[in-house]
C-alpha cells in the first residue's frame, strides 16, 4: 500500500489513466479489430478491458480509503491532470480548463458501481448476445460507454464531466437502436439523443453562469468559493426590456445565482435522468438489448444526474428554491412514473417506468438535502435494478426460443409459472423485488427509508431569500407522494412478479418430446392463433446468472453499509466529508426529532400492504379483481396503459408545432427559394449569356472592331478635359470655408469664378480655390478647365452650409438638381 | 531645311488607318495579313519619326528594327496558318473561320 501511494501520490494520481484507458483501448479494439478478432476474442478483449479497469478501481478506492483524511471538511482528493485542455479569455479574467480527473469517496463509490455492475454485465452479455451478428459492435459500444460513464465520473471539473455526459447519451443512443434495422428502435435511439439534448442544453448554460460568475469549473474550486456566487441577479426587467404590465409583474424579478445555475444544472438532470418532463425517451429506450436496459438505463447513465446534484450539492443548497423543485419534480416522477407501470403488460416496460420511479425518489433525496441517502438510493438501485433487468433478460431469454416475436417474449401474459423452471432466475427476481419493494433489512428497504425520512424531517436554510420559499409542509407532502409511490411500487413489483414466476405457464404447449428448439435466430413466422407448442423453458447459462446472484446477495445485504435504524453508517461517513459544505445549509425540521422509529413502521406497513394487496389479487383472486376493475373502469384503464398519452401530447403540441415548422420551412424551400429566387438568377444569366453570345461570333474581325472602338473611347476620354473637384468641407460648419482642389490632369489649366462673376481672361496653374459659404446658405463656384490640345469645359458647383438642422433641403428644396457634379454632404461634425 | 514631325505623324496615321480599317472591312485572309503590315509600318515610321527628334540613344529605330523582326515571324506564322485554313476549308474568306465561336 505504502508503494503505491508513493507510485501515485494524491496530486498526481495517474492510476486513474490506467483505469480510463483500458475500457477506451477494448472499445477501440472491438470497435476496429472485432469482425476479425472473432467472437472469442472479442469477449475476452471485453472482458480483459472492464474486469482490469473494475481491479484497478479496487486498487484505488482501498488507497482512498487507507489514505489520511483531511483534516478539518475537505475530502480525500486524489487528482489526475492530464493536460491543459483550453483557456477561456475575455471578461476580466483567463479561465483555464483542464483535463483532469479525480476520486473522492463519491466518485470512488460510483466508480466503483461503473465498472463492477459493468463488468457483471459484461459477462451477462457475452451469452445474451452469442448469436448476434453485432457481437463485436456490441462489446465495442459497451466498453465505450464505461470509459464514457468513467469519464463523467471522474472529472475533476464540469468541462470534463459534460464530455463524459455526452459521451453516455452517445453510446445510449447507440446501443438503444442497436438493432438498427428495426425502424421503431432506431427511432427510440433518436428520441433519447433528442430528448437528451434539450437537457444537456441546461447544462451548458449552467457551465457558461459558473463560468461568467465564479471563473472557475473546478469542484473543488467552486466549493471553496461556493459562498461569493450568493448575489442576487435581477431576472426581469432586462436590458431596458418592456413588456405590457398585464404580462409580467412590473416589479423587478430578482434570483440569486445559485438558484439560477442550480436550475441549469437540474435541466441537465431531468433529461439524464429521465425526470418529468423529459421522461418520455427512457420506456421507449427499451427496445436496447436488455443487458443495456440494465447497465445504461438503470444502473449507470440515469443515475449521472443525481451524480451531478450530489457533486454540485454546495451550490444546490444555496437555493431553497431549486431544491424545493428538485424535490418536488422528483416527488411527482416517483408516484406518476408508478401508476403508468401498474397497467404495462411488458415486463421491461413494467422495469423501465420503476426506474423512473426510483429515480425520483433519489431526487427526492437529494433534494432535502440528504445528499448522502439519495446517492445510497443510487447504489442500491444498481444492484437490485440492474438484478431486476438482468432477470427480465434472462425470462426473455428464455421465452425468446419458441416465441420467436420481440414484443411477445416480454409480455407477462404469456409468461406464468416460470419459478419451476427458472430457479435462479426466480429467486433472484424474487430478493431484488423483496428489495425495490422496501421488505425490511434489504438494501432497498434502509435507503428508501433514509430518503423518505430525511425528506420528512430535513429543512434547508440559507442567508438569503430566494424566488420563493417552502411552505413547512412542503417536507410532509412530498413524504407523503413518497409513500403512495412507494406502495404503487411495491405493487407493481409484485403484480409483475406473481406473473411472471407463479400460477401456470401461459407462453406455450410444453411437449416433453418436443423437437429441438430452432436456433436462435430462427426467425420463422408463426401464424396467428396458431397455439405454439415447445420444450419447458430453461435456466440461462452461468453466465447470465452468476451475475444475478451477486447482484442478488448486493440487493439483499448492501444496505447494511448505510441503516441508520442500525447504526450502521459507514457510508455516511465515508461520504461525510463530500456534502460537508452542503450540510451545513441542511437543519433537521422542528417537530421532527425522534420520528425515525415510527416513520420506520410506516416503511415496513408500506411494504406489508403494496406486497399484501399484490398477492391477493394475482395469486389469490387469480387476478379478477383487475379484471373487474379493468372492465369497471374502461377509460381510465385505458388511458393509463397509453401511457398518460404524454407521448401524443408531446406529439400534439411541441412536436406539431415543429413539424408546422418544417412545414412551413419546406414550402418557403420550394416555392420562394427555388421557385422564384433561383429561378430569378437563372432568369438573368441568361438574359445576359444570350445579348453576350450574340457578341461572340467567332470572327476575328469582329473582336478586333469592338477593340478598335474600345481603344477610341479610352483615347477619346484621355484627350479631352474634365473639370472635376474634391470639396475638403472638414471646416464648412464651424467657419463655412470650403477648398476646392481640381483634379489634375495632363497640359490642365484652371480658372475659378464665384456666383454669376466672369471668368478671369487668362487660364491659371492654380488647382486650388478657397472660398466662404454663410449659413444655410448656397453657395455657386464654377471651375473651367482647359487641357493640352485647348479644349475646355466648365463646371459648376452649389454646395450648401448644412448647420445640422435641415435647412439646406429648406432653403433649396433641391439644391444638388442644377449642378453638374454632385456635391459631397458635409460629414457631420463631432461636436455642434 | 528639315520636314517637320507632324508631316511624319500625319502619313503614318493615315498608313495606320488605313491598314487597321482595311483588316476591319476586308474578307480575304491575304488582304489581312497585308494590313497588318501595313499598321505595323505605320507604327515603325512613328518610331523612327520620334527617334528623328529624340536621337540621344535611337531607342525608337531600335524598336522599329524589333518591331519589323516580329512582322516577319508574324507573317510567317499568319501565312501558314492562311495555308492551313485553305486546305481545311477550300477557301481563304475570313467569315469562315468562325471556329472561335466554340
Amino acid at each position: 500500500m505504502e508503494q503505491l501511494q508513493l507510485q501515485f501520490p494524491s496530486s498526481d494520481f495517474s492510476l486513474l489513466a490506467l483505469i480510463l484507458l483500458l475500457p477506451l483501448v477494448g472499445a477501440f479494439v472491438n470497435g476496429v479489430f472485432g469482425k476479425r478478432l472473432g467472437n472469442q476474442g472479442v469477449r475476452a478483449m471485453a472482458l480483459t478491458a472492464v474486469g482490469g479497469s473494475f481491479l484497478l478501481c479496487l486498487v484505488a478506492f482501498a488507497m482512498l480509503v487507507a489514505a489520511p483524511h483531511g483534516h478539518g471538511h475537505t475530502a480525500t482528493r486524489f487528482t489526475w491532470n492530464a493536460w491543459r485542455w483550453f483557456t477561456i479569455d475575455g471578461g476580466t479574467s483567463a479561465v483555464p480548463l483542464d483535463v483532469a480527473f479525480s476520486i473522492d469517496p463519491l466518485s470512488g463509490v460510483m466508480m466503483l458501481v461503473v465498472t463492477g455492475i459493468g463488468f457483471l454485465i459484461h459477462l451477462y452479455s457475452t451469452a445474451y448476445m452469442k448469436a448476434d451478428p453485432g457481437y463485436y459492435r456490441f462489446f465495442a459500444y459497451l466498453n465505450l460507454f464505461i470509459f464514457s460513464m468513467l469519464v463523467l465520473v471522474l472529472g475533476d471539473n464540469l468541462a470534463v464531466l459534460f464530455v463524459g455526459w455526452e459521451g453516455v447519451g452517445l453510446c445510449s443512443y447507440l446501443l438503444i437502436g442497436f438493432w438498427f434495422n428495426d425502424e421503431k428502435k432506431s427511432s427510440a435511439g433518436k428520441k433519447a439523443f433528442i430528448a437528451n439534448r434539450i437537457g444537456d442544453f441546461g447544462l451548458l448554460v449552467a457551465m457558461a453562469m459558473l463560468v461568467y460568475y465564479a471563473g472557475t469549473l473546478r469542484f473543488s474550486t467552486l466549493e471553496e468559493s461556493h459562498a461569493s456566487l450568493g448575489q442576487m441577479r435581477q431576472l426581469w426587467p432586462i436590458a431596458g426590456l418592456e413588456l405590457p404590465s398585464w404580462l409580467i409583474p412590473t416589479e423587478p424579478i430578482r434570483a440569486s445565482v445559485p438558484t439560477l445555475v442550480a436550475l441549469a444544472l437540474f435541466v441537465g438532470c431531468i433529461g439524464k435522468s429521465a425526470q418529468l418532463p423529459l421522461y418520455v425517451w427512457l420506456p421507449d429506450a427499451m427496445a436496447g438489448p436488455t443487458p443495456v436496459s440494465a447497465l445504461i438505463h438503470a444502473a449507470t447513465m440515469v443515475t449521472a444526474g443525481i451524480y451531478l446534484v450530489a457533486r454540485t450539492s454546495f451550490i444546490f443548497v444555496q437555493s431553497p428554491f431549486a431544491m424545493a423543485v428538485v424535490a418536488g419534480i422528483g416527488a411527482l416522477t416517483a408516484v406518476f412514473a408508478a401508476t403508468i407501470a401498474f397497467a404495462q403488460t411488458d415486463l421491461k416496460k413494467v422495469l423501465a417506468y420503476s426506474t423512473i420511479s426510483q429515480l425520483g425518489y433519489m431526487f427526492i433525496g437529494v433534494g432535502s438535502g440528504a445528499f448522502a441517502a439519495g446517492f445510497f438510493h443510487v447504489l442500491t438501485h444498481a444492484f437490485f435494478k440492474g438484478c431486476l433487468f438482468l432477470c427480465a433478460g434472462s425470462v426473455i431469454h428464455a421465452m425468446h426460443h419458441v416465441i420467436h416475436d420481440e414484443e411477445q417474449s416480454q409480455d407477462m401474459r404469456k409468461m406464468g409459472g416460470l419459478r419451476k423452471h427458472m430457479p435462479i432466475t426466480h429467486a433472484t427476481f424474487l430478493i431484488s423485488c423483496l428489495a425495490i419493494a422496501g421488505c425490511p433489512m434489504t438494501s432497498g428497504f434502509f435507503s428508501k427509508d433514509e430518503v423518505l425520512f430525511k425528506a420528512f424531517s430535513s429543512q434547508i436554510i440559507t442567508a438569503q431569500k430566494g424566488l420563493w420559499v417552502a411552505p413547512a409542509w412542503y417536507g410532509q407532502a412530498i413524504y407523503a407522494l413518497g409513500v403512495i409511490g412507494a406502495v404503487c411500487t411495491a405493487f407493481y413489483m409484485f403484480r409483475a412478479y406473481f406473473l411472471t414466476f407463479w400460477g401456470e405457464f401461459r407462453g406455450w404447449t410444453i411437449v416433453k418430446q418436443a423437437k429441438k428448439a430452432h436456433g436462435h435466430h430462427a426467425h420463422d413466422a408463426h401464424h396467428e392463433g396458431e397455439p405454439l407448442r415447445g420444450q419447458a423453458p430453461h435456466e440461462s447459462p452461468w453466465q447470465m446468472t452468476l451475475p444475478l446472484a451477486v447482484l442478488a446477495v448486493f440487493a439483499l445485504f448492501g444496505g447494511l453499509v448505510y441503516a441508520e435504524p442500525l447504526h450502521l453508517t459507514a457510508l455516511e461517513r465515508f461520504w461525510h466529508p463530500v456534502f460537508a459544505t452542503a450540510s451545513t445549509h441542511v437543519v433537521e425540521r422542528a417537530g421532527a426529532h425522534g420520528m425515525m422509529l415510527p416513520l420506520l413502521f410506516v416503511g415496513a406497513a408500506i411494504f406489508a400492504v403494496g406486497t399484501g394487496a399484490a398477492y391477493v389479487v394475482y395469486v389469490v383472486k387469480n387476478g379478477q379483481p383487475a379484471a373487474a376493475f379493468v372492465s369497471a373502469m374502461p377509460g381510465l384503464h385505458r388511458i393509463v396503459r397509453d401511457k398518460w398519452r404524454i407521448d401524443e401530447l408531446y406529439q400534439a403540441t411541441i412536436l406539431g408545432f415543429f413539424d408546422a415548422l418544417g412545414e412551413t420551412a419546406v414550402a418557403m424551400d420550394k416555392w420562394l427559394i427555388d421557385g422564384v429566387i433561383a429561378r430569378a438568377t437563372a432568369g438573368i444569366v441568361q438574359v445576359f449569356g444570350a445579348i453576350l453570345r450574340l457578341l461572340q461570333t467567332g470572327r476575328v474581325q469582329v473582336y478586333a472592331a469592338s477593340m478598335v472602338l474600345g481603344t477610341a473611347g479610352i483615347a477619346w476620354f484621355a484627350l479631352a478635359p474634365h473639370a472635376t473637384a474634391e470639396l475638403d468641407s472638414s471646416k464648412l460648419r464651424s467657419n463655412g470655408e470650403l477648398i476646392f482642389t481640381a483634379a489634375p490632369g495632363h497640359g490642365y489649366a484652371y480658372r475659378w469664378a464665384e456666383g454669376d462673376a466672369a471668368m478671369p481672361s487668362e487660364f491659371g496653374s492654380k488647382a486650388v480655390f478657397t472660398t466662404q459659404v454663410d449659413r444655410c446658405a448656397t453657395k455657386t463656384v464654377r471651375l473651367e478647365v482647359k487641357n493640352v490640345f485647348g479644349s475646355t469645359t466648365e463646371t459648376k458647383f452649389t454646395p450648401c452650409r448644412e448647420m445640422g438642422n435641415n435647412c439646406c433641403a429648406r432653403i433649396a428644396p433641391s439644391p444638388q438638381a442644377s449642378t453638374t457634379q454632385p456635391v459631397k454632404v458635409a460629414p457631420v461634425e463631432g461636436s455642434r | 531645311m528639315t520636314v517637320p514631325i507632324h508631316y511624319f505623324l500625319v502619313l503614318a496615321a493615315a498608313l495606320f488607318a488605313t491598314g487597321a480599317v482595311g483588316f476591319l472591312v476586308r474578307r480575304n485572309l491575304l488582304i489581312l495579313l497585308m494590313s497588318i503590315e501595313l499598321m505595323l509600318n505605320g507604327v515603325n515610321l512613328t518610331l523612327v519619326a520620334f527617334n528623328r527628334l529624340y536621337p540621344a540613344n535611337h531607342a525608337g529605330q531600335l524598336l522599329a528594327f524589333f518591331v519589323i523582326a516580329i512582322a516577319a515571324a508574324e507573317a510567317a506564322v499568319g501565312l501558314a496558318i492562311v495555308l492551313a485554313f485553305f486546305r481545311l476549308r477550300g477557301s481563304v474568306r475570313s467569315d469562315e473561320a468562325t471556329a472561335l465561336k466554340h
